[in-house]
């Protein structure tokens, strides 16, 4: 898996036109992405599990298994990676759906704005690391100090939130404590850096 | 509202303000409806050299009790009126009071002048009224009230029938000045009145105004055009026809109308109206010399009267020969329409499914033909001059994948977001060639380029594209406006015309309309029709208005 900045991140693009697949993934990694292309859905659900990618860049209109079908099946997996759809036939409807229903960060439409489609991995890689980071920091917290995390990282201070949870300002003060040392941060700043 | 003239652009939004505010007199209004415009001072002095004419042919049908029982002046002025309006009845009844006194009948130093003037101006009064009132009634009817040539039918019997009733009164009051003793003196007099009248109306309206229309354009010659064959059948069954009446006659059974009638009633079916009035003519032609001097009242009322018949029968039907021709053609054009539109669809189709195939190999050439540049910018200047023109050229054609998949791709299944601008535009660009071969010129008032409406591009600029040619159609100042303006959640497009005379246009079967409401009530909004009063006539699209492309639509 990819966490670090400095690694390459895996993007996978998925196309039933071989060629555009192979031109879109040459064009990635000649940007300083780990990119592989595949042409069937199955063939990327299949291997994902081993080598999940923080970017998918998905056509809409293929085979077997739609842009959206695929989309669902993907999230079942890994619901970090990012996902950036292109079509040949492009409607708002879909356009619309791509984004509110499947979580795709953008909705390409062919042929291709070369610049569009990088600037939307860029975002897609840096959406997906900082998932996984978070993910990763928190993962050491218990139940109570996830409730505590979740309500300082929104704002409310020690006093409202031990109201809230119906414990003790000291309790909340030593929850408070422990989750700044288990996510490696020193402070409130950087505990709302990590979600934002 | 301001009285200055206004630009013609102003002009056409200042009649859009007026559909919602009718107590707010149009500028054009300024000008008294009931005065003759330009060339109408000429036809009024050319009505009154014939009605002078006309007045003194009738007298030799005349008879006691009444002025003649043939009075083609009266078709003279119901086709005037049906033409250039009833707001020409204060004007015309002028000009006949005019003649009158030239000519001696009314004589100002006489005490009955005042009489006089009433009795000239009355008939002229009563014409006016009963064209205003059909005109409206047709105007705000459907079916049969308001199709050609039913209105014009329905004015030709009321005139008559109205100027009877303004004379009814002094028929009982004065009877000493028709010289009438009895009631039935007085019944005489009234029904050769109408007869007279009547059946000048008849025989001169309806091919007058036929000729007007075919000297301005506005109709074309009769879809049926008889052969040589066609003229030897119609003067076959007329002549037979005639022949039958003569022999009858030969044989003192008198002049039975039937087979006249039949005669011309089927050649008016065969052939249309322009044989079925020919047939009439010739028959007024035999007819009406033999009603001439001194034979009874009876006889020459019971003739006239079947004369009347003849014409009436005759004349409808030649229209509805014509009318079904009319029909048919309609029916034939709708079909070719039709057949025109599905095939754009399945070209619109094909073309969908052509920028699908495009677009995908137009992808990896672009992504390939970019990175060829960069890698070639230091090889061989030939390369990476060839290597930047292919780069150039498939950025130029996605360009147009792209933009042909808007007009052909998208607009197709569902609506988009559309600049009203830029839809008046395009209406205005379908719309020019046949307004430049109509020589009338479309002009636009200036669009807010931030109003925007959510529609399907090719419908709602179809539905406008109707508009505007039945607009270009019915103008008679050569200009047909298009003006949009902006009503809080709601834009009105209207498209305005000069029309003077208010014609029945029945153009087709009025499908272009149909489909233009349906389309547009389709899209939320609506299509009605704004008068403003006898000059101008505004149809206004409504749409709702989606937002502006800079503001909460963009």
């Amino acid at each position: 898996m990819t966490l670090s900045a400095s690694a390459p991140a895996t993007v996978y693009v998925l196309d039933d036109d071989a060629d555009l697949g192979a031109s879109v993934a040459r064009l990635l990694v000649r940007h300083g992405h780990a990119a592989r292309a595949f042409v069937e859905p199955v063939a990327l659900l299949r291997d994902y599990p081993r080598d999940p990618a923080a970017c998918i860049i998905s056509d809409v209109m293929m085979g077997d298994m739609d842009g959206f079908t695929f989309a669902d099946a993907v999230r079942e997996l890994d619901p970090d990676v990012a996902l950036v759809f292109m079509t040949a036939w492009p409607t708002t409807a879909n356009a619309v759906d791509s984004v509110r229903r499947y979580g795709g960060l953008d909705y390409l439409e062919k042929p291709i704005d070369e610049d569009r489609l990088l600037t939307a991995v860029a975002e897609g890689v840096a959406w997906s690391n900082g998932r996984r980071l978070l993910n990763r920091r928190t993962a050491l917290l218990t139940t109570r100090e996830r409730q505590v995390f979740d309500m300082l990282v929104r704002g409310h201070s020690n006093k409202a939130i031990a109201g809230a949870l119906g414990l003790s300002i000291k309790t909340i003060e030593n929850h408070r404590a422990a989750v700044v040392t288990k996510t490696g941060t020193n402070g409130l700043a950087q505990l709302i850096a990590l979600v934002s | 509202m301001a009285s200055v003239p206004l630009p013609p652009a102003d002009r056409a939004t200042a009649d859009i303000d007026a559909v919602d505010a009718p107590g707010e007199a149009p500028s054009l209004r300024s000008r008294s409806p009931w005065l003759p415009r330009d060339r109408e001072w000429l036809v009024l002095a050319g009505y009154g050299v014939t009605f002078l004419a006309l007045h003194r042919l009738a007298i030799l049908w005349g008879g006691v009790g009444y002025y003649s029982l043939w009075f083609p002046a009266a078709g003279v002025r119901l086709a005037l009126f049906w033409r250039f309006g009833a707001r020409l009845a204060p004007a015309t009844a002028l000009t006949e009071i005019i003649v009158q006194c030239l000519t001696g009948i009314i004589v100002f130093t006489q005490p009955e002048w005042p009489r006089g003037i009433f009795g000239v101006a009355s008939p002229v009064l009563a014409y006016g009224i009963a064209v205003a009132v059909v005109r409206r009634v047709a105007d705000g009817a459907t079916g049969s009230l308001a199709t050609a040539p039913m209105p014009l039918g329905l004015a030709s019997v009321l005139a008559p029938l109205i100027a009877v009733a303004f004379a009814l009164p002094w028929s009982i009051v004065r009877p000493d000045i028709t010289n009438v003793a009895n009631v039935r003196d007085v019944i005489v007099s009234l029904t050769g009145f109408a007869v007279g009248d009547m059946l000048g109306v008849l025989l001169i309206a309806p091919p007058l105004l036929w000729i007007a229309d075919l000297s301005s354009g506005s109709t074309a010659m009769p879809a049926m055009v008889p052969s040589r064959r066609d003229i030897a059948e119609a003067v076959i069954v007329l002549g037979l026809a005639l022949g039958l009446v003569g022999m009858l006659a030969s044989i003192g059974l008198g002049l039975p109308a039937t087979p006249v009638l039949l005669a011309i009633a089927w050649i008016g079916l065969r052939f249309g109206r322009a044989a079925a009035w020919a047939a009439i003519v010739v028959t007024a032609i035999l007819v009406l010399p033999e009603t001439v001097g001194a034979i009874p009242v009876d006889q020459r009322l019971a003739l006239h009267m079947s004369l009347a018949a003849v014409t009436v029968v005759g004349y409808l039907a030649g229209s509805f020969a014509d009318a079904e021709a009319r029909a048919l053609a309609a029916v034939a054009r709708r079909d070719r329409m039709l057949f025109q539109a599905e095939r754009l669809k399945t070209l619109r189709a094909m073309s969908v499914a052509v920028i699908h195939e495009i677009s995908q190999p137009l992808s990896t050439l672009a992504i390939e033909a970019r990175h060829l540049v960069e890698i070639s910018a230091h090889a061989d200047p030939d390369i990476a001059e060839t290597a930047r023109l292919i780069e150039r050229k498939t950025v130029t054609l996605s360009t147009l994948v792209r933009r042909l998949r808007r007009f052909g791709g998208r607009a197709v299944d569902e609506p988009s977001l559309l600049p009203v601008g830029a839809l008046v535009d395009t209406v205005a660009a379908l719309a020019r060639p046949e307004a430049s071969v109509a020589g009338v010129a479309i002009r636009i008032a200036p669009v807010d380029p931030e109003w925007t409406v959510l529609a399907q591009e090719i419908e709602i600029a179809q539905a406008l594209v109707n508009l505007v040619r039945n607009a270009v159609q019915a103008t008679d100042d050569g200009v047909v406006e298009i003006a949009v303006t902006r009503r809080d959640e709601r834009v009105a497009i209207a498209v305005v015309n000069h029309c003077a005379d208010h014609p029945l246009v029945h153009e087709g079967m009025g499908v272009g309309s149909l489909v233009a409401k349906a389309i547009v009530e389709a899209h939320g909004g609506t299509l009605s029709r704004a008068d403003r009063g006898l000059l101008r006539i505004a149809h206004v699209v409504t749409l709702p208005l989606v937002g502006t492309l800079t503001g909460d639509a963009a």
